[in-house]
């Protein structure tokens, strides 16, 4: 009974002190929701719709028959491409070059003159109704120019998207020549060459997640990416003023005068332990309230936040624990206010780096992507997009707040060890 | 004006009477309130014990003074009787308790005035106050009791409810010191309470330790201050290097230390002539002759008494002063832990 009056008298006296000192409270929630606005506002274009990057082509287009329009109708449909058609005078490739240099486009596609009269010589010679290719008329080719400094990834996306277009085309043509090499003596052909020209063997592979109706959760978006991140961020900045306040009692003499007193090392820690649990959560409120109503007002995306707000309250306060049982660690081993800032801000930002708070884990290398599984960040980071982005509850997050929990509780230990041990043996 | 004068009276008086009620003396009782037997710390990495086989006994009720110049061990003592840290050798028994078998019980028992203010900046003196009390367990009506009688003590009643980073160097001694009275230990241990503070507030500081005193608690003292030690203590250990250096009353230490020593000032200039003539007296071992004092040690001091007042009578040099043996506990201190500057 002694022990819970003294654990509620500390918890009491922690939040005076907290509430006491409004800048600082302010600035724990204030800071956040800033970074979170801007981040996300800023971040945005990344995220859009459908998640992917938007590249220039410019497509230079010397036969204007069949072979250029179908490529320019390829590269228009689909989304990832801002095609520029380039008037005449045409550029020759050189020119074209300069303007990639330049960076005016991302990519260029040269088409070059009669390619389409081309490859009907050529699957004329190629294919014969006696199995043998005959004729000189080369392979046409269309060339595929790309900015110097695009990413290898990306140029071999365009290749590939590029090399599907000229197969459809040559299987339509083929198709064509078989159809003529099909015809009657009587002038009719035993197979229409229309039926022939878009044969479909294969159902074209579709992106599931983006056909309208088949999604079940929101869009990765830069809020739904950033909230998450930068609130776990913002929770284990509480270690800077909550070791402060530690080392600034020890600095003072109340933690001395405390200890001589008949109070237990962990009712000391408890009473800190409450009412900065209350801040993590009502920080994890304001960020998610930002999210939903203050960015769509700005401009930016809405966050969704899934349908478990039970296993939000578990993931919000597992993490919690393990920033606060950091901090603590972190009074205990620090000498001074300086040394307790400086190590917090520097260990957080690793950690929340090495976690996937600031680059996102899949663009790491395998080795970093293993180190990344062992941070709480990354635990927290994929608790958060397990609700928002893949609809997951409770039982989904359970690992993660596990762990979140355990490393929090295993810090909380090993600061009341080191406390007393500092003190026994000093 | 008659009221209000009344009224400031009732003030004044109040904390003493309420000390008087709240630290009635205990019974007489000849077993010592602490007892420390061959205590020895050695921190990890230290080059020497920063206690060394120290043994003291503290009776119920003293006014003890703990004297040492910087390093001399009293940090580390108060810790152990404290329960904070564990000795590497020796016992420790508050009240007839082992510190380090029972500290709960221990620290229920002892107060502790540390050297720093230890107070919450940004909370008020009651709040301080009853935060403190509340972690000795108090609670309820005995809580606020205790609060009210220790703004008392400390005469904060009208500042109670101020922060006290408003407060003034003196208030927050003041207020430092009550704190370790909330829960009315029989043992009060002060670390040098009254470092930096005005006159006005030192002076209290001591009439109520004074008071309390009166009242029957035992208190255990450190301070850099001799006269403090001298004016307060009635019971007083010297140490150095993790020993007891001396143990004994005022009087007692400056009888026993420097009893060989006479120290004289004049009120003219000392002739060479003379104080050759006192230099070879037989009686003096050792002199240190300045313009107009001298200082010699001697093995039959009452001798050289006489040999001394009789060269400076016949020289008719008038005198200032004369003394025999320590002046004060001072001279004891600086005679026993000597003068090299310490860390």
């Amino acid at each position: 009974m002694i022990v819970l009056r003294q654990l509620l008298a500390a918890i009491a006296k922690e939040t005076r002190l907290i509430v006491r000192d409004w800048h600082a409270l302010a600035v724990l929630f204030v800071m956040p929701v800033a970074f979170v606005t801007i981040m996300s506002l800023a971040l945005r274009d990344v995220f859009t719709e459908r998640a992917g990057v938007t590249f220039s082509v410019l497509i230079v287009d010397q036969d204007g028959k069949l072979v250029g329009e179908k490529l320019r109708e390829s590269f228009t449909k689909d989304k990832h491409f801002h095609v520029v058609l380039a008037t005449a005078p045409l550029p020759d490739a050189a020119q074209v070059e300069a303007q990639l240099t330049a960076g005016l486009y991302k990519f260029a596609l040269l088409i070059p003159a009669k390619a389409t009269a081309q490859a009907r010589r050529r699957a004329l010679e190629q294919v014969r109704s006696d199995g043998r290719a005959s004729g000189h008329t080369p392979s046409i080719g269309v060339r595929l120019l790309s900015d110097p400094t695009l990413r290898a990834d990306h140029r071999s996306m365009l290749v590939a998207f590029t090399n599907g277009a000229l197969r459809a085309i040559e299987s339509r043509l083929i198709a064509e020549r078989i159809a003529e090499l099909a015809r009657t003596p009587f002038g009719s052909s035993a197979v229409s060459a229309p039926a022939l020209a878009a044969p479909e063997l294969f159902r074209e592979v579709i992106d599931e997640l983006e056909t309208s109706g088949t999604r079940k959760t929101p869009n990765p978006t830069s809020v739904q990416q950033n909230a998450p991140g930068w609130t776990l961020l913002a929770m284990f900045f509480l270690a800077i003023p909550l070791s402060v306040t530690l080392i600034k009692e020890r600095a003072q003499g109340c933690l001395l005068r405390l200890q001589s007193m008949p109070v237990p090392t962990w009712v000391l820690f408890g009473g800190k332990i409450a009412p900065y649990l209350v801040i993590n959560q009502l920080q994890l409120v304001l960020i998610l309230a930002v999210g939903v109503w203050g960015l769509p007002l700005l401009g930016g995306d809405r966050l969704t936040l899934g349908s478990a707000p039970e296993a939000i309250a578990l993931l919000s306060v597992s993490a919690s624990l393990a920033a606060i049982g950091f901090a603590l660690l972190i009074a205990t081993f620090a000498r001074t206010p300086e040394q307790a800032t400086t190590f917090s801000a520097t260990a957080i930002m690793v950690l929340a780096a090495l976690g996937g708070i600031m680059v996102p884990k899949m663009v790491m290398p395998p080795a970093m992507q293993q180190l990344a599984e062992l941070t709480p960040f990354s635990w927290g980071l994929e608790g958060f997009l397990d609700i928002f982005i893949r609809g997951g509850g409770v039982h989904e997050i359970l690992s993660e707040a596990g762990r979140l929990a355990g490393f929090g509780v295993a810090c909380f230990a090993l600061a009341i060890l080191r406390l007393n041990g500092r003190l026994r043996q000093n | 004006m008659a009221v209000a004068y009344e009224r400031r009276a009732f003030l004044l008086s109040f904390p003493y009477r309420t000390l008087r009620i709240l630290f009635l003396a205990p019974p007489v009782n000849a077993a010592p309130l602490i007892e420390i037997t061959d205590l020895t710390k050695v921190y990890r990495g230290g080059q020497r014990p920063a206690l060394d086989g120290l043994a003291l006994a503290i009776r119920r009720g003293a006014f003890f003074g703990l004297l040492g110049p910087n390093g001399a061990g009293k940090s580390t003592l108060i810790s152990i009787l404290c329960g904070l840290l564990a000795p590497t050798r020796g016992a420790v028994r508050v009240l007839g308790t082992d510190v380090q078998a029972d500290a709960a019980r221990v620290k229920s028992a002892i107060g502790l005035v540390p050297q720093d203010l230890a107070l919450y900046p940004t909370l008020t003196a009651r709040e301080n106050l009853a935060f403190f009390g509340r972690m000795q367990g108090l609670s309820g009506a005995r809580l606020q009791e205790r609060v009210a009688a220790c703004l008392a003590i400390a005469r904060l009643e009208d500042l109670a409810d101020r922060r006290v980073d408003t407060f003034s160097g003196g208030l927050k001694r003041r207020l430092n010191l009550v704190i370790g009275l909330i829960h009315e230990p029989q043992l009060l241990i002060l670390d040098e309470p009254t470092v930096g503070i005005d006159p006005q507030s030192r002076n209290f500081i001591h009439e109520a330790l004074r008071t309390l005193h009166q009242a029957g608690m035992t208190i255990l003292y450190t301070t850099h201050y001799m006269e403090e030690a001298e004016n307060l203590c009635d019971d007083i250990a010297i140490i150095d290097h993790g020993k007891i250096l001396a143990h004994g009353t005022v009087p007692e230490l400056l009888r026993v230390h420097r009893a060989g020593t006479i120290v004289v000032q004049l009120d003219t200039d000392l002739p060479d002539a003379v104080a050759q003539q006192l230099r070879t007296l037989p009686q003096v071992r050792t002199g240190r002759f300045a313009t107009r004092s001298f200082e010699i040690e001697s093995d039959s001091p009452d001798a050289a008494l006489v040999a001394v007042t009789e060269i400076l009578r016949g020289a008719c040099l008038p005198l200032v002063s004369l003394s025999l043996g320590a002046m004060n506990l001072e001279q004891v201190f600086l005679a026993l832990t000597g003068t090299r500057l310490r860390d």
